[in-house]
């Protein structure tokens, strides 16, 4: 079959040095402490990271750093056919592996000893067209890798660089960047690589298939090649995000300015809670407990008559 | 399932005040009243796999159901009627503890009720059985749950199954509706029913035309057209109410912190008519019969709201999906 066309386009109208479309958003996983969504071509996966956090399960605790741990899930519905799914087969504990220990060369782990930091990864569309595919599940750890970066980063974990990823491959005799499912089920060599682009290290290499050595090199040279751009991409996304967050706390350009003060609620004289009105919507909150004034704790969205979610 | 949550969210003891005092005075730790839910915002289209999808979300609450259709055969008891399969996930992305089997029990207990809750109970089948009582026992462990489903319609009250048919006894479509909570902020139950009605709603099943000719036992061949699309009447399809009991007063849309402060919870799905299609209670506290039909009669003003912001967040996201 002929996968790079006369004209040089590959089948989904490509050039061999093209990737397909990504997108990636921060923040879709209100009560996960950091999450992330990335999209590559058709292949869509969520993020969730939980951590660092005291380790449920003592025996595994560490005293010099922290544990990272990794799930990786497939949706029922995220393939082409329906998955009559086995929970925590072969495929999905490797990819586990893989992910975690992608990203744990990563994260500054001496930082948290005795903690936990939970990846989940949920691939919530493969590529892989219209056919019960088993094969959609290696086209999709690219994207899970990316996606963990970015939920990892929301998460404000430290981390010695930001870990992205991408495949190569070789087919008709052309070096071919981003395989997608017809592609990488084609047979030739698929090389997914994740480097840390800044400290310019390889944290993941796997191929499968035989290659030339020089041509390797070329294959793995557009592999990196990929994952910079994936980074450089990554990148704007969490500038943009901080960019966005400052704006909401309203130290871009200016200080905030209360503009009303409104006594709210008073349950039994125990606690009081202040609305703050503030630059046209309003926020939270200062919470009084009997005279003794406690901190603000944090700001609450900008929905009207919103009350105060008290942490002590 | 609420046992469970309520160990996650770990709240003080001024909290629990907080959110009980709240409850009793009618404003909630959103500034909700205790019968307005959080606002519902609905995406169709998200799967792009899957005969139809949608993504609900309300407030931190975060679900995606998917529709796939799949030519199947009918059952020899059934042979004029379509299968539908409702299967519910909860990925560990909504909280660590859904872990590897860590979600199996919410996820079973969240596909019985759904199950129940659309496709009404088995005695049912076919007949217009008013008021046909069917009680089911469930004891789990050492609490004990009791769940009473009163099939007051025709079975599949939500999902015309007649129409799923093909070829009578031969072929018919199985609709396998799958859910997943992506983030779990409480109400799980009415979250994933409104995103399994705004699913069916952007269903498209395949038309199908069978070559003629076919006899006796041969299965016969199909033709499943990719250009032609049937849609699916989702008028009938209920929503849900769930009604969290805290303290002396019951909720509505209840945030998995209210969740850990509740007594019991009755969940009740109701349909465009008004009609009640399921019902169950759970939690740990009995409930009066009479606050049961308070309850229930509370149930049915909310759902004409939900079913009407519903409606019309659907019309709004096919509308925005078709421009896109």
């Amino acid at each position: 079959m002929e996968y790079v066309s006369p004209e040089g386009l590959r089948l989904d109208g490509r050039r061999p040095m093209e990737m397909r479309q990504i997108r990636g958003e921060i923040g879709v996983v209100d009560k996960a402490d950091g999450s992330a969504v990335f999209e590559m071509g058709n292949t869509k996966v969520i993020a969730a990271v939980y951590g660092p956090r005291e380790v449920p399960n003592r025996s595994q605790q560490m005293n010099d750093r922290a544990l990272v741990r990794c799930e990786y899930t497939m949706a029922n519905f995220s393939t082409g056919d329906r998955m009559r799914k086995p929970k925590g087969d072969r495929r999905s504990t490797e990819i586990s592996l893989v992910i975690r220990q992608t990203m744990e060369a990563c994260i500054m782990t001496h930082l948290m000893p005795r903690t936990q930091i939970d990846i989940f990864v949920q691939v919530l569309q493969a590529d892989g067209g219209k056919s019960r595919c088993l094969i959609a599940a290696v086209g999709t750890r690219s994207a899970c890798i990316n996606a963990a970066t970015l939920a990892l980063s929301d998460a404000g974990i430290p981390m010695r660089d930001l870990v992205t990823s991408c495949s190569a491959g070789y087919l008709n005799s052309t070096p071919l960047l981003d395989l997608n499912y017809v592609e990488d089920s084609a047979g030739g060599a698929d090389v997914t690589l994740g480097i840390m682009p800044k400290l310019d290290k390889v944290t993941l290499l796997q191929m499968d298939a035989k290659l030339p050595l020089d041509i390797f090199e070329n294959v793995m040279q557009l592999a990196i090649e990929g994952c910079k751009a994936v980074a450089t991409y990554i990148r704007q996304v969490l500038l943009e995000n901080t960019k966005q967050l400052e704006y909401r706390r309203g130290t871009h350009g200016q200080s905030p300015a209360y503009s009303a003060f409104k006594v709210l609620f008073s349950a039994a004289r125990r606690f009081i809670a202040v609305l703050m009105k503030f630059d046209g919507g309003y926020i939270m909150e200062t919470v009084f407990d009997e005279g003794s004034r406690l901190k603000i704790k944090h700001i609450q969205s900008s929905i009207p008559n919103q009350r105060a979610v008290f942490r002590f | 399932m609420k046992l469970i949550i309520s160990e996650m969210v770990g709240l003080s003891i001024g909290e629990k005040h907080f959110i009980q005092g709240g409850i009793a005075q009618d404003i909630r730790s959103d500034g909700r009243k205790r019968l307005t839910p959080r606002p519902i915002n609905v995406k169709t289209g998200v799967i792009s796999q899957a005969n139809g999808s949608a993504r609900v979300r309300m407030g931190a609450t975060d679900v995606i159901a998917s529709v796939k259709a799949e030519l199947g055969r009918p059952t020899a008891l059934q042979p004029d009627k379509g299968k539908v399969f409702i299967n519910v996930d909860c990925s560990p992305t909504a909280a660590p503890m859904f872990e590897g089997r860590g979600g199996e029990e919410l996820s079973a207990e969240l596909s019985v009720a759904l199950r129940h809750c659309l496709l009404g109970g088995k005695s049912g089948s076919g007949l217009s059985s008013l008021l046909a009582i069917v009680s089911q026992w469930n004891v789990f462990e050492s609490n004990c749950r009791v769940k009473i489903w009163v099939p007051l319609f025709v079975s599949g009250a939500g999902i015309e199954l007649s129409s799923l048919v093909v070829v009578e006894g031969k072929i018919c479509w199985d609709l396998y509706i799958d859910g997943l909570v992506v983030s779990s902020d409480g109400n799980l139950l009415d979250a994933l029913g409104a995103a399994i009605k705004a699913a069916l709603s952007n269903t498209g099943i395949p038309r199908v035309n069978v070559a003629a000719g076919a006899s006796g036992d041969e299965q016969p061949e199909v033709d499943v057209s990719d250009e032609e699309f049937l849609q699916f009447d989702t008028s009938k399809v209920p929503v849900i109410v769930t009604l969290t009991k805290v303290g002396k007063h019951y909720i509505v849309d209840a945030t998995s912190e209210e969740e850990s402060q509740m007594s019991s919870a009755v969940s009740i799905s109701v349909n465009r008519q008004g009609h009640i299609c399921g019902l169950t209670k759970r939690g740990g506290a009995g409930l009066d019969p009479s606050i049961i039909l308070d309850m229930v009669s509370v149930a049915k003003t909310v759902s004409e709201q939900l079913i009407n912001t519903l409606d019309s967040q659907i019309a709004a996201a096919e509308a925005g999906e078709d421009e896109s």
